[in-house]
């Protein structure tokens, strides 16, 4: 405390630090490219990621190239499923089921 | 003045009123009042804790943040703890920042998880953390405050705020506080602590996301009361009886883990082990596959061999956490399921630096359990 009621507070607050990772550049066309899915393992995501690569196949004649299903919608890709994707793929697309 | 404690606030106020205005307008507050976390008051807290304000104690990388001691003991303060309770707080938010523990989804998920903290040693009696009466109830400052320092962790260092990153459906009034200790002398049972590896006299907070306690009120026998126990466990409706979520589904349903509390009087158990009420629950943790279908966990029609097909909601006998506590008037239990499967959390058990590592905080332990105190005097 100081003078005339004036106190000093910590800040109980946290700030996100800053992206260690930059975004990729976007796809600007689909057609032909090798798409990974990432299914969240909650229901009905399996069930959307394969209605939607099928529409993308017969529309843009889109591949897929890998599928992962994360052991738990509550935990983040493993790094080295992304870094395989990164690889393998141009795109990827992430369904959250429920 | 401490060093590392990160940004600093400049307030000013002419009654204890308007300071606690002030937290709810910087947004700090968990919808009650706060104690201001004076710079003074913190580090009233840093000299027990005797570890760095700066130093990161755990990170949550979804959210992008870092945890360091220092705003943890922002924290406690606010929540209203005494500096000597700050050492448990710390080994709590150590806990709940492990791996094992994936803050990410008990923190966010709609499934409103509250995070139990059971604690257990020499340091339940000397802090006066409440093992007895009301066990989940108030009235005690050091259950009612370590408990709350945890959701306002929550909010403030990992940004679970509730319409923000906390998708709460419904939660439960535990997410406001939800703190207990171990009986450890009211019993013969092992204490949970050693059950998990620590020495007796080591003091230990376990953190788990969970549900709200479901009180179980059957007495008589040891087995009338386990039989009634396993059956509420095996309530349809739980995160327990439930699917999806996870990747593997080898095992349909989801495999979380349970705690039962149980209070009355140790007598009672007298030729009963934790391990004995762990074999004799775990084989009647289940459902027919039947009344999931009935209840729409699993989806189908009820077929030839359902009524008498039983899927088995906890995978281990391991995975039942057992701890004595509570009034000892009557064999009450409570039971509560995890928020989740153990792969999406799993809880943990650490220890807490205790006795202090600050010679010169030993000078002040309380030993008088803190109760509410009705006079201002």
């Amino acid at each position: 405390m100081t003078k005339n009621g004036a106190y000093e507070l910590v800040d109980p607050t946290t700030q996100p630090l800053v992206a260690s990772f930059s975004v990729a550049p976007r796809l600007l066309d689909i057609r032909g490219k090798r798409i990974g899915l990432i299914d969240d393992s909650k229901t009905n995501a399996k069930e959307l990621l394969e209605d939607l690569a099928s529409i993308l196949e017969d529309r843009f004649e889109t591949s897929v190239a890998m599928y992962h299903r994360k052991p738990s919608a509550s935990k983040p890709a493993d790094p080295q499923v992304v870094e395989q994707l990164a690889k393998e793929c141009d795109g990827a697309i992430v369904a959250v089921g429920d | 003045m401490t060093s590392g404690l990160g940004s600093l606030v400049q307030a000013q106020w002419n009654d204890p009123v308007e300071a606690v205005e002030q937290c709810y307008a910087l947004g700090w507050t968990d919808g009650l009042p706060v104690v201001p976390p004076t710079i003074e008051r913190v580090e009233e807290f840093l000299a027990v804790g005797n570890r760095p304000a700066d130093e990161v104690i755990g990170e949550l990388p979804e959210r992008r943040r870092e945890v360091t001691v220092g705003k943890v003991a922002a924290n406690a303060v606010m929540a209203g703890c005494k500096p000597e309770y700050f050492p448990v707080v710390l080994g709590t938010a150590e806990a709940m920042l492990d791996p094992a523990f994936n803050l990410i989804g008990p923190s966010s998920s709609l499934g409103g998880a509250g995070i139990l903290v059971i604690v257990n040693g020499p340091v339940v009696p000397a802090l006066g953390v409440n093992s007895r009466n009301n066990l989940f109830g108030p009235g005690n400052r050091a259950n009612s405050t370590i408990g709350r320092a945890v959701r306002l962790i929550l909010m403030n260092t990992c940004a679970a705020i509730p319409g923000l990153f906390d998708r709460t459906i419904l939660g439960h009034p535990g997410k406001f506080s939800y703190c207990i200790a171990e009986n450890e002398g009211g019993t013969h049972w092992t204490p949970h602590h050693v059950e998990r590896g620590f020495k007796r006299e080591d003091s230990a907070v376990t953190v788990f996301a969970c549900e709200g306690p479901r009180q179980v009120r059957a007495s008589n026998t040891p087995e009338t009361m386990l039989y009634s126990t396993a059956d509420t466990i095996s309530n349809l409706g739980t995160s327990m009886a439930s699917v999806g979520s996870v990747g593997d589904t080898s095992e349909v349903l989801r495999q979380g883990e349970v705690a039962v509390v149980f209070a009355g009087t140790s007598d009672v158990w007298e030729d009963w082990t934790k391990d004995d009420i762990r074999r004799y629950l775990h084989p009647r943790l289940k459902r027919s596959m039947a009344d999931l279908k009935r209840g729409g966990a699993l989806e189908g029609e009820i077929s030839d061999g359902d009524e008498d097909e039983y899927l088995q909601l906890i995978l281990s006998p391991d995975d039942i956490m057992i701890v004595f506590a509570g009034g000892a008037e009557s064999s009450h239990m409570a039971v509560i399921p995890s928020w989740g499967p153990k792969v999406s959390s799993t809880s943990v058990t650490r220890r807490v630096q205790w006795p202090r590592p600050s010679p010169d905080c030993l000078n002040r332990p309380s030993t008088i359990p803190e109760t509410t105190k009705r006079s201002t005097t």
